[in-house]
């Protein structure tokens, strides 16, 4: 038996979602991550993260705090006065992306 | 030979003044040295300074206060905001929330005598019983005259010239909808001595058309807050509005060949715009819901309609909900539009000196970077050559920085250096230097 399918087999003994095995199953990569944010985030979010003018720190989270804020936006879930920006922006990510982008800035920093 | 490179020079010189270039341009254009040195970090979103000709740098934090930065490099902290520590004083009515906070700076033109400097910010304390809803006017933006003691480094005397600029105090369902939206807040020192004070429409869409309230507007004040005799609004309005019908003006500033103003101010999810401003125009801009074709509005504010949540053509969205609205007969058409789309234009400063070579009198526009709904981020410092009507421009040539970043606020120094903010937490100067 392959380690997918156990972990499927452990799922659905568990009676978790295909969704969830899915997500569990990716490993973020920090780089991939780095690059995607300098793409939809930095502009905002500042260097690293840090956070610029209105728009708050995202950097130093547990990534499972990203990844969930993430998925959240991602759903049209509203969490505050400017969501709308971040659904929009969450939008078009993909789990992969989403994790990758919780995996970069958990440990992101700005050396300035 | 000799012949054929006379008569050359001489066509580029004719061809030069046709365009409304000079000889100097012609015979050989003098692109100066652009240098970058950094003069402060690790600041907290520095919104905007004021530079003396000693080097002297008054600057705001928009979340913290009033610092001054002397010329050895010592930084005071010297007027602080509600919450904030290590300021010699500090307020408890002077708060932050979104956009608004503490943001600009300007100096008295008799500063070195009367040590008066003018500051913009946001205030709780003319509330009064108008912030229920977002629907009241809400005096929540004011410009403070504040006198410093003689070595700089502590106010003095605070008198608030002018108390009555609408705030947002509460949430609507607009994109960037938090309270605290379109502020303006940059202030400059004009021809003659008068307080130019940009302001924003605060995400209500009565605002940049209504004759009595100052949001939306740009207002000309003498140094008491009161209105320039030679205002000219139309009949009914403040006489304190010197233009009127803007979104969010973060730039202002004077050409110097002629002392007229410009203003750079955002767009809507499109439309960026630089504007020669004319004594009692209209700038165009009117969110309000039902007029003009439109409908119903979230919150009654049309300002990011249609499909206020969702990336969709610029060109479609300015149909709609212009930036500059034709159906204006004092319309004041803009001098510059990004290209119809919206990446955040903020503060402007023109550049002066022949220090500036060809870029001497073009102005510094900053670029904050906005890039949603496909639109690039766009983070940059374009210098712009403005026709002499003001109507029109004859080029941009992007500042050679090396970096981007969220160009906030843009100062010319009395050395004729350009200071520069961004919300990074750094404020750096760019020096030009002549290769002539």
């Amino acid at each position: 038996m392959s380690k997918y399918a156990g972990l499927m087999t452990l799922a659905l003994i568990l009676g978790l979602s295909n969704s969830a095995i899915a997500s569990s199953a990716i490993v973020g990569d920090a780089a991939a991550g780095e690059e995607r944010f300098h793409q939809s985030c930095h502009a905002c979010h500042g260097p690293a993260g840090k956070g610029a003018a209105s728009y708050p720190k995202v950097s130093g989270k547990p990534i499972e705090y990203t990844r969930e804020k993430l998925k959240a936006y991602r759903e049209g879930q509203k969490f505050g006065p400017n969501s709308s920006l971040m659904i929009m922006m969450a939008k078009p990510l993909t789990d992969e992306e989403i994790e990758n982008l919780s995996v970069y800035l958990k440990d992101a920093k700005y050396n300035n | 030979m000799k012949h054929l490179l006379t008569k050359s020079l001489v066509t580029s010189a004719v061809t030069a003044l046709l365009m409304g270039g000079s000889v100097a341009y012609g015979a050989g254009m003098d692109v100066p040295t652009i240098k970058v040195t950094p003069i402060l970090d690790g600041l907290e979103s520095p919104w905007d300074m004021n530079v003396r000709s000693d080097g002297t740098m008054f600057f705001t934090e928009k979340c913290k206060g009033l610092s001054v930065r002397s010329p050895d490099g010592e930084v005071t902290k010297i007027y602080g905001m509600k919450g904030s520590s290590g300021y010699a004083s500090s307020a408890a009515d002077l708060f932050c929330e979104g956009q608004a906070g503490m943001m600009g700076v300007a100096a008295d033109r008799h500063f070195d005598q009367n040590r008066r400097l003018y500051v913009a910010s946001t205030s709780n304390k003319y509330h009064g019983s108008g912030c229920k809803t977002n629907f009241e006017r809400c005096d929540g933006n004011i410009v403070m005259r504040l006198t410093l003691s003689e070595d700089l480094k502590k106010v003095v005397d605070r008198t608030d010239i002018v108390k009555d600029i609408q705030y947002k105090p509460f949430e609507s369902d607009q994109p960037f909808g938090g309270p605290g939206a379109h502020n303006g807040g940059r202030l400059r020192v004009g021809p003659g001595g008068y307080l130019w004070i940009a302001g924003g429409d605060r995400h209500r869409g009565v605002c940049p058309q209504s004759p009595t309230l100052l949001c939306g507007k740009v207002l000309r004040v003498d140094t008491d807050g009161n209105a320039h005799p030679e205002n000219n609004p139309p009949e009914g309005f403040d006489k304190r509005i010197y233009t009127y019908g803007h979104r969010n003006v973060q730039g202002i500033d004077f050409r110097p060949s002629d002392g007229k103003a410009f203003t750079a101010e955002h767009g809507p999810w499109h439309s960026d715009e630089i504007t020669a401003l004319v004594n009692g125009g209209n700038a165009g801009w009117d969110p309000q819901q039902n007029i003009a074709g439109r409908g119903e509005c979230p919150d009654e504010y049309c300002g990011y309609t249609p499909n206020q949540m969702d990336g969709m053509d610029p060109a479609v969205r300015a149909a709609y909900m212009p930036m500059s609205d034709t159906r204006f007969d004092d319309l004041m058409p803009p001098t510059w539009n990004n290209n119809g789309l919206s990446q955040g234009t903020s503060s402007a400063a023109f550049l002066k000196g022949e220090n500036w070579g060809i870029y001497e009198g073009r102005l510094a526009t900053g670029v904050l970077g906005i890039g949603f709904g496909g639109t690039p981020i766009g983070q940059r410092i374009d210098m712009v050559s403005i026709t002499p009507d003001g109507l029109g421009i004859n080029g941009i040539t992007r500042m050679p920085l090396g970096s981007q970043k969220r160009f906030r606020g843009l100062v010319l120094a009395p050395d004729n250096s350009l200071y520069v903010a961004v919300d990074e937490g750094e404020i750096f100067q760019v020096t030009a230097t002549s290769n002539k």
